[in-house]
């Protein structure tokens, strides 16, 4: 495992992207491509296929649970972590069911978000 | 109509337990302080009147959610504590909100609203679900008047406010959460179903 | 100077001297009427474009534009206007939230179009106007000399 995992960063707020791409790429990844919508990140998983994903729900022009069914679809290997301020119960499953690996609510830390990275691209 | 109010008053209150808990992690820990959340049953005018000081400026995150409810919720800061909360969360030194300070208090509430939400969500089981939150800066009249505009409010509104504020940083703001008169109704169900077991 | 502030829904009148006031404009439209004769001011604070027959538990007649702008001529030809000398300024109809689209056409455009076609309707003609926009913003009548001052952060005050 020498080279660095690539990660797509998606968040409608450029604050949030931001942050998480300081996070990740302190811990060994390579943040290759950053998105603001469903629809861009579902464009960009198809041109840049990076090893893993990080997606927010609400959005606006596609939101994150549609975005990850088209990226499923398009790879059913995709591995997706959802990075969403939304906690509620019933969306956790539903991210889930679409194929997300792991679902962290905002606030999050550095920590957890890591963790959450390793886990999913092993 | 006491007992309805009152609980949402409570319910409001863990709402804004949950808003402030969030906010809490995103300033490092620091403690925050939560007055007990006023709800109030406005008829239009004192609606129109109610923001104190209608020209001062400050920045709102405001979400409105349309779907089997209506609700609005929103995030209210005056200038000089968006400065401060801003300046906090992306250690910029500006004495003008910058485009990257703003981005931060957009996250920062929509964090906090969503977290309201997911409370209000589990405890009455009404299905709320967040849409993209909007930031304004401006006047907090023209703000709290689009606000009410938005959500269609010809007439009576239900209103819960909170108030926060912490001594960490210069902070301090409100939440409001208007939800619409079938919510309302919804929310205010669990009373009556709550008093109606305690009399058999 | 005696400041009169006319709150959202509400209609203020004054004759000769005096500022009529209106804050919180934000997808709502102050309209002004003022006829320069007689020195009487009129100024509304309009929410929403129709009244479609609401049955509003107060009857606060600035709070439509098809309602408010008859009110405005009324109260002002009570006044003692002469309603042939009438010119009237409009401000506001903004959409402040930013990062996101207002449906098509907003609250704001709603109400700028619904006020311009009531002053139409009643043949007053518009002699100012600082409408749409992303800004809130305050409007000041002066009814010494029929100046419309338009107030919004972030700029100095304009008049219309």
């Amino acid at each position: 495992m020498s080279l660095a995992k690539t990660v797509l960063i998606t968040d409608d707020t450029a604050f949030m992207r931001m942050t998480l791409r300081n996070v990740i790429q302190k811990n060994g990844f390579t943040v290759v491509g950053e998105a603001s919508d469903g629809e861009e990140a579902v464009n960009k998983y198809k041109e840049l296929r990076p090893d893993l994903v990080t997606m927010d729900i609400t959005m606006p022009k596609m939101d994150g649970i549609s975005a990850i069914k088209e990226i499923m679809k398009f790879d059913s290997n995709a591995r997706i972590i959802v990075c969403s301020a939304m906690g509620q119960k019933p969306m956790v499953i539903e991210a889930l069911n679409a194929g997300a690996r792991d679902f962290l609510v905002k606030p999050f830390d550095a920590q957890r978000v890591v963790e959450a990275l390793h886990k999913a691209s092993s | 109509m006491r007992e309805k109010l009152d609980f949402l008053t409570e319910l409001g209150n863990i709402g804004a337990s949950y808003a402030t808990t969030a906010l809490s992690k995103m300033l490092h820990d620091a403690k925050l302080k939560l007055t007990v959340p006023q709800s109030r049953i406005l008829s239009f005018s004192e609606a129109a009147n109610y923001i104190p000081d209608p020209e001062e400026v400050v920045v709102c995150v405001y979400m409105r959610m349309v779907d089997i409810f209506d609700a609005n919720i929103a995030f209210i800061l005056p200038m000089n504590s968006a400065l401060a909360l801003a300046g906090f969360l992306t250690s910029e030194k500006s004495e003008h909100l910058t485009d990257l300070g703003q981005s931060a208090l957009l996250e920062v509430g929509n964090i906090m609203l969503s977290s309201y939400l997911t409370a209000l969500s589990m405890i009455s089981g009404a299905k709320l679900k967040p849409a993209v939150p909007a930031i304004a800066v401006d006047m907090n009249g023209a703000i709290w008047e689009s606000i009410l505009a938005d959500a269609g409010i010809t007439d009576f509104v239900t209103v819960l406010e909170t108030h926060f504020s912490t001594e960490q940083i210069e902070l301090s703001g409100h939440l409001f959460f208007i939800p619409d008169h079938d919510l309302y109704e919804f929310l205010s169900s669990k009373v009556s179903g709550f008093l109606l077991e305690e009399s058999t | 100077m005696n400041e009169i502030f006319v709150n959202m829904g509400q209609i203020g009148v004054i004759k000769n001297s005096g500022v009529l006031v209106t804050v919180g404009l934000g997808s709502c439209v102050g309209v002004s009427l003022y006829d320069p004769s007689t020195k009487v001011g009129a100024l509304a604070h309009v929410f929403l474009a129709k009244s479609r027959g609401n049955a509003d538990s107060e009857l606060l007649p600035g709070k439509y534009a098809d309602t408010a702008i008859p009110a405005l001529v009324d109260l002002a030809v009570k006044a003692g206007a002469n309603r042939d000398r009438f010119e009237a300024k409009i401000a506001g109809g903004a959409h402040l939230f930013e990062n996101t689209k207002p449906d098509m056409p907003s609250v704001g455009q709603r109400n700028v179009e619904a006020v311009i076609e009531q002053l139409h309707k009643h043949r007053i003609p518009i002699t100012g106007k600082d409408v749409l926009g992303k800004r809130g913003r305050k409007m000041s009548l002066f009814v010494d000399t029929g100046i419309v001052i338009v107030t919004s952060i972030g700029q100095q005050p304009i008049q219309i």
